[in-house]
């Protein structure tokens, strides 16, 4: 009896040690973006850009997003400042690769909505801040090449360390290493490297909750290293499975604006 | 000056965001700016050419599923002085649920998927008291009307009727330095219901395209020189329009058949409008955009016509500055306009801007504006 308790605790030992070292920088990227964070969304973003001299602007932004499968549709409007106030996007994004998003921006002061490439902006800074349009949205996972790295503790929390390298070599960054946290699958700190490999942004997760069951970014900041301009996000009244109709997500709602 | 002064105080005390998300409680919002603009003909005699100072207000009342929206302008201005005064541009009630949207009042209607050019997108008309040398969304007049939409995912269906039509302004004045000249404008059609507008678009919004089709029972809303006077007239409009996103690109198009459009001289024929449009979403903050619209006469001896536009813009500074050159040309007699401009945000609220416009014709439709390239300051506050 001893005997095969002793060869179940060495095979359940092997198993869990062969399980650890079969995750790849992948299967953590491809649990990262599986994170459950509800079929609807909403939220309230406060984006102050801040300069080297230390001057500060602020841009506010409301948006929705609903999944329908593995595509997702998102309704964003700006509400400061005036200038672009009332100033709309809607996008559906297509899990699909190859298939391009379609993208529409509503212009208040034109009283006209235009249909906009799918796939130009991602690489973009979004509203001069110093996040792309590709960091506001999700990453498909294929559109890199992951490695784990390594295991670490950073800031009280165990990480996956994984290195990706975008396909795409027009993409911004030559590579990124992500320190992802395994209590919630959220990042705690990624490092962007610029084209010839020199560290270009930091982006530092500084605030996570649990709302509604579901783990939650409240506040991250985006620093280039570089040019030491940076941009602090604070994401407010944060709601999941809220009621929304998928006819919230149309051209006619993009016009009739918030 | 008192008034106006009074005027943006008050938007600005009423300023609040809108601050409660219950359905059946009154949600407030107001925004808009106040503004200086201030232009100098480069040539002799180096005079003013515009010069005028405003606030604008916007007001949106909205209880469940109703509300209400005004937008109006408190303008001085200097050299047109009879343009001074309170202005009201928008003023609609209306109705939107999941699927319905109705607005009955002075609104703004847009059709069409063409960039300062109007082929289907014939419903508003323009304001050239001062051509083109305004903010284009201060160019489109409002029209009286009752506009009715339903919409689902990827589609919607929208029928407008406009008991009383607006037409363009034109200015005749020779004080104004924009006059098109001493022409005698006739009378606009007497308001009885047989001189209504109506008309309807259906549009489609898919993944990989988007295209429309509208027609519209209308009137020439440029007069058109018929034995010396400025005429207007009934005409039909069928048209259609389509964007189609391609990588970087997207591929526009427009086309439009007016029906027995009256012709100068006092003829009626058919006309047929084309066009299309090429945007190029480059990347680093670099858009371009260029157009080519063509317009044929069934009729008379100079029956093709061609029209285009270029727009070139960068972003620089973290959105802070933008630059941007457009520019009309006359393709049929060799004429351009140009707007040349860089914006800076001063912070938030405040943008200066100054730019360039150019005219350059020997005939055509730019040449009464030959001698009017100008510099201008502008400094807009926005609340």
């Amino acid at each position: 009896m001893k005997k095969i308790m002793l060869f179940l605790v060495v095979c359940m030992l092997a198993t869990s040690e062969m399980s650890a070292q079969q995750l790849t920088g992948r299967d953590v990227i491809q649990k990262v973006r599986d994170r459950p964070d509800g079929d609807t969304r909403y939220g309230e973003m406060e984006l102050t850009i801040r300069k080297k001299n230390g001057s500060t602007r602020q841009r506010k932004v409301t948006s929705w997003a609903m999944d329908e499968g593995k595509d997702t549709k998102k309704m964003m409007f700006f509400t400061y400042p005036g200038d672009v106030k009332g100033t709309g996007f809607l996008t559906w994004d297509y899990d699909e690769i190859g298939k391009e998003d379609a993208k529409w921006l509503y212009l208040p002061a034109m009283k006209k909505t235009r249909r906009i490439s799918g796939s130009s902006s991602k690489t973009d800074y979004f509203m001069g801040t110093d996040f792309t349009y590709d960091d506001m949205g999700q990453r498909h996972v294929d559109e890199d090449t992951h490695k784990l790295l390594r295991e670490e503790t950073r800031n009280n929390h165990k990480c996956w360390v994984v290195e990706s390298v975008p396909v795409d070599k027009h993409e911004i960054y030559s590579r990124k290493v992500t320190w992802i946290r395994q209590d919630c699958l959220i990042a705690d700190h990624v490092e962007y490297y610029d084209k010839l490999n020199k560290l270009h942004r930091v982006l530092d997760i500084q605030d996570v909750k649990k709302i509604q069951g579901f783990w939650t970014i409240q506040k991250m900041e985006m620093k280039n290293v570089q040019t030491e301009h940076s941009t602090t996000i604070v994401v407010k009244n944060t709601q999941y499975d809220v009621k929304v109709d998928k006819t919230l997500f149309t051209v006619a709602k993009l016009e009739k604006g918030l | 000056m008192k008034s106006l002064i009074l005027f943006a105080l008050l938007m600005c005390i009423f300023s609040r965001p809108v601050s409660a998300q219950d359905e059946d409680s009154l949600r407030v919002s107001v925004k808009g700016f106040v503004d200086t603009y201030h232009a100098v003909r480069i040539k002799a005699p180096n005079d003013w050419m515009s010069s005028r100072s405003r606030v604008r207000g916007e007001l949106t009342l909205e209880k469940g599923y109703a509300g209400a929206f005004v937008s109006a302008n408190l303008i001085h201005n200097t050299i047109l002085k009879e343009r001074s005064g309170l202005q009201l541009r928008e003023a609609y009630a209306y109705y939107s649920d999941e699927h319905l949207d109705v607005r009955a009042g002075r609104q703004i209607i847009t059709w069409g998927v063409a960039d300062a050019l109007r082929l289907t997108d014939i419903i508003s008309p323009m304001d050239y008291t001062e051509f083109l040398a305004q903010d284009y969304d201060d160019i489109r007049i409002p029209v009286s009307g009752l506009r009715l939409r339903y919409s689902r995912e990827k589609w919607s269906v929208e029928a407008v009727a406009i008991p009383v039509s607006s037409f363009f302004d034109l200015p005749t004045d020779a004080e104004n330095p924009w006059s098109v000249g001493p022409v005698p404008i006739g009378s606009e059609p007497v308001h009885k219901a047989y001189n209504m507008e109506y008309g309807g678009r259906l549009s489609f919004f898919l993944s990989g395209i988007d295209f429309s089709l509208s027609a519209l029972h209308t009137w020439n809303k440029l007069p058109v020189i018929c034995n010396g006077v400025g005429e207007y007239r009934r005409m039909t409009m069928l048209g259609g329009d389509v964007s189609i996103p391609v990588g970087k690109f997207v591929v526009r198009g427009e086309v439009a058949e007016y029906l027995d459009e009256l012709q100068s001289g006092g003829a009626r024929a058919a006309s047929t409008n084309a066009l299309i449009g090429l945007d190029w979403y480059a990347g680093n903050d670099w858009t371009l955009s260029a157009q080519y619209s063509h317009k044929y006469v069934a009729l008379g001896e100079h029956r093709n016509t061609g029209l285009s536009t270029l727009r070139i813009s960068k972003d620089l500074l973290h959105n802070t500055l933008a630059l941007q050159t457009f520019a009309y040309i006359d393709v049929t007699n060799g004429g351009v306009f140009n707007r040349l401009s860089a914006d800076y945000a001063l912070n938030d609220q405040l943008h200066a801007i100054i730019g360039y416009d150019y005219f350059h014709a020997d005939s055509g439709m730019f040449t009464i504006y030959k001698k009017n390239s100008e510099l201008f300051v502008k400094l807009k506050y926005n609340f």
